[in-house]
């Protein structure tokens, strides 16, 4: 399976089993660099046999759409519950995607996710690692799902 | 009492700072106590590092433009005045370091750490947040350009 099929097998079991959203993926291609404006970003590292980075990038209303459904609430603004249920839907997408790297996922462990939210932000990765993104459509707005993904030698 | 469990990480973090310091960052740098809060915290630089194994965690370096440039000049041994992508790469290399250095330090104590792949955030308006209830150790460090924080976030996950 390529990175951009991990993405999406990823994604789409997410969202239609935690989320309740149906997301439409685009094509595949780099990840945005940004900047990200009026965005909510989650992250969550990668490390062990495989190291890497899994990202999340959301306009503000797909975020508070997602988090209004993941929670069954209604959201109005991006407040500490939009950015926990980011951070955690980062967790949840790295957790499914790891199961189909390694046998199991095996020997690979995640970091604690973490939310970036704000009016103007830019993201770089200082990695050499593989990296690829798939865009998908909310109807309350749009999102890409990033991941970079490094093969230690040995 | 589960291994680690009287780990001073303040004190780790700053003897990994301090000993990248002395190795690669010929600048004068001095660790202050830990703080409470990240309530003062401001930065143009922020470089995220994830790390996993015993703990799941994350090491942030937030550095203001002064402490980012001169962190970069110091290891690059030139002048630098803007944020750019030499300064991601230095302050990220900073940040592979440090943890470098706790992982070596925890291991001490029978804490396996393994370090995922950094990345930097700039911007003019964006914060960053750990999920609620993370437990948090901030330690501030300052250098004759100002000061820089750094950040280890973590929950065990074994023992």
């Amino acid at each position: 399976m390529s990175m951009a099929e991990q993405i999406i097998t990823a994604t789409e079991e997410i969202f239609s089993t935690m989320i309740m959203l149906e997301a439409t993926p685009g094509e595949p291609g780099a990840p945005p660099k940004g900047p990200f404006r009026n965005s909510v970003t989650g992250m969550v590292g990668m490390a062990g046999q495989v190291r890497g980075l899994l990202a999340i990038h959301l306009t503000e209303e797909a975020a508070k759409s997602v988090t209004g459904s993941f929670l069954g609430m209604d959201v109005a603004e991006i407040d500490d519950d939009v950015r926990d249920a980011i951070g955690e839907l980062a967790n949840m997408l790295a957790g499914s995607i790891k199961m189909m790297l390694t046998d199991n996922g095996k020997d690979i462990k995640l970091s604690i996710p973490s939310a970036i939210s704000g009016a103007e932000y830019t993201i770089d990765n200082l990695a050499e690692a593989e990296s690829t993104s798939v865009p998908f459509t909310l109807p309350a707005g749009t999102f890409t799902v990033e991941l970079q993904l490094e093969h230690p030698a040995g | 009492m589960s291994a680690g469990a009287d780990i001073d990480y303040a004190a780790a973090i700053a003897q990994a700072t301090l000993d990248v310091f002395e190795m690669m960052i010929p600048l004068e740098l001095t660790a202050e106590a830990p703080l409470a809060s990240d309530a003062e915290i401001r930065a143009h630089v922020t470089v995220m590092l994830g790390l996993s194994g015993d703990l799941a965690g994350l090491l942030t370096i937030y550095c203001p433009q002064a402490a980012a440039c001169a962190i970069t000049g110091g290891m690059l041994g030139m002048e630098v005045s803007e944020i750019d992508d030499d300064v991601k790469d230095a302050v990220g290399e900073v940040a592979n370091m440090v943890a470098g250095g706790l992982k070596t330090a925890l291991a001490e104590a029978g804490i396996g750490l393994e370090l995922a792949i950094p990345s930097a955030i700039t911007g003019s308006g964006y914060r960053i947040t750990a999920p609620t209830g993370t437990r948090k150790t901030i330690v501030p460090f300052r250098i004759s350009a100002g000061p820089f924080w750094i950040e280890l976030k973590f929950r065990r996950t074994c023992c």
